[in-house]
């Protein structure tokens, strides 16, 4: 019952975010985007608690721009970045142990004084301490390979599979981590049907 | 299965029980047919509390209050030219129609012929099809009806015990596709307070059924959860949605067909749940952001108030 979108920012980049079945490569230009850091498995308290902490500050920021009568935007889905130190190890290592930093992509004119006024005031509403961890971060990722993944958080490893075997197919290396970009709602839709689109940096070989 | 409280006996409501209830309403509907019907007494005529009547009644009947007089009115109609001698216009005024031109086209798009055709015509046929197998019948009161089946995929629906629930809100008078103008106002005021952090909910109340109230006086509450340190302020007030038991289920898809949804889980799920509404109105959840969701993609919440189920005594 909301309006509808001023800027969008993954329709203005629509290339970056293409993703079917089937591997593709796509070239993603640097992005800024809201970020937070942890470690803990999925669904564990600490990771639920970043990503309220992390929308609270998307949308406080949004909606003090949109109250200033500033350039409104939708604020983007929630991504995130996975790996594990050392990083072979991850499909080895405990969920508890894995290494993650959840992003809501952001315009350019979003600045820190924006970022450090939203969370004072969020601090001030007694709305967490998590808030204070969200930092202004800019990804320049480059060349990656990109491809839809359907179905359950649980069996990414299938999919990134076949996106491996695309990038060696074209003498290409996976380097740097891992992404997603969580297109539908875990809350409601069943975990068959989740979409999220995998995406991997790579470099020549 | 009955239970007894105390010195009287209770006992589940049933689907027969619904449909006594919207017995009278059609009963009154069909000896009044003629007459400007006024549709907030329907709902008291049915016991049913006027927030949830007419969802009731489309769901179970399968057409709306306003739909279901309209066909009546025009089988009516079909009745009058077939058996009567009455002029057209006087058939057309009768129905309901103020221009014989309304009346027309209202008939042609039933019937498939222009009033005059059809009295010339050797169509004998004046019932239009309807799945409740209610038609106009002259005099004898109408004493059953089919109730709409759950058709589909099953209608996933839990019942929730809610506390009561403080929200921030502003209110919409108008119609409900512009309801977004008064979300501009109020999410932007909250959330440089910083109010929009943290597990807040953000929720709406229609009071009003869109098919039944004129659209320029559809009330609407665009709400926040907050907590009590929050202070009502100009055009923002402080509203408590009271606690106690809901009936919720999932609205998958655009807000448009919100609805349809309502519509089955009043009409359907409700008369075959054993359960009642309380008086209060329904509300919906939004659980994600329509700015960066496709409406397809969007996910709602509905919320509808149950009465405290009779308790079983031993």
């Amino acid at each position: 019952m909301k309006p509808q979108p001023k800027l969008d920012l993954y329709k203005l980049h629509k290339a970056e975010y293409a993703a079917t079945r089937k591997p593709v490569l796509v070239e993603v230009k640097p992005a800024s985007y809201l970020a937070i850091s942890g470690q803990g498995a999925p669904g564990g308290d600490l990771f639920t608690a970043s990503i309220g902490a992390l929308y609270g500050v998307a949308f406080t920021i949004k909606m003090t721009r949109k109250f200033a009568g500033q350039q409104d935007y939708a604020v983007c889905k929630l991504e995130g970045q996975w790996w594990s130190e050392p990083a072979a190890d991850f499909a080895r290592l405990p969920k508890d142990q894995w290494l993650w930093k959840l992003l809501i992509r952001t315009p350019d004119f979003i600045k820190e004084d924006d970022l450090r006024e939203a969370v004072s005031v969020l601090l001030k509403r007694g709305k967490g301490e998590g808030v204070k961890q969200v930092q202004l971060e800019s990804l320049a990722e480059g060349l990656c390979v990109q491809m839809l993944h359907v179905g359950p958080y649980e069996k990414t490893s299938e999919t990134i599979a076949v996106m491996k075997a695309f990038a060696e197919k074209q003498q290409l290396e996976f380097s740097g981590k891992h992404h997603e970009i969580y297109l539908s709602d875990p809350r409601r839709v069943p975990p068959e049907r989740l979409k999220t689109i995998l995406r991997h940096p790579v470099r020549r070989g | 299965m009955p239970v007894k409280i105390g010195q009287g006996t209770m006992r589940t409501v049933t689907l027969q029980d619904y449909k006594r209830r919207l017995l009278r309403v059609l009963v009154h509907i069909q000896q009044h047919q003629d007459d400007a019907l006024r549709l907030q007494e329907l709902a008291a005529l049915a016991c049913f509390s006027p927030y949830h009547f007419h969802r009731i009644f489309k769901g179970m009947v399968g057409e709306s209050v306003k739909e279901h007089i309209r066909r009546l009115r025009l089988e009516g109609a079909a009745s009058q030219l077939k058996l009567g001698t009455a002029p057209v216009t006087d058939i057309a005024f009768d129905a309901g129609y103020e221009s014989h031109e309304a009346f027309t086209r209202s008939f042609r798009a039933v019937f498939g012929l222009s009033p005059t055709q059809f009295r010339s015509s050797t169509k004998s046929r004046i019932t239009t099809a309807a799945w409740s197998g209610l038609h106009y019948r002259y005099g004898k009161p109408v004493s059953n009806f089919k109730a709409t089946q759950p058709g589909g995929k099953s209608m996933k629906v839990k019942i929730e015990h809610k506390e009561p629930i403080r929200v921030a809100f502003m209110r919409h008078v108008g119609p409900y596709d512009e309801v977004g103008a008064t979300w501009d106002r109020l999410l932007p005021r909250l959330g440089k307070e910083g109010l929009l952090g943290g597990d807040v909910l953000i929720l709406g109340i229609c009071h009003d059924d869109p098919e039944v109230t004129p659209s320029e006086k559809i009330r609407y509450d665009a709400c926040v959860t907050v907590d009590e340190s929050f202070v009502p302020e100009g055009e923002i007030g402080v509203q408590v949605i009271p606690g106690g038991e809901y009936a919720v289920t999932t609205h998958f898809g655009p807000y448009q067909k919100l609805g349809d949804t309502y519509t089955r889980l009043l009409g359907q799920w409700l008369p075959r749940s054993g359960r009642e509404l309380r008086s209060t109105p329904c509300f919906e959840v939004y659980l994600n952001d329509p700015q960066s969701t496709e409406p397809e993609d969007l996910l709602t919440d509905i919320y509808a108030p149950l009465q405290t189920k009779p308790r079983t005594l031993k």
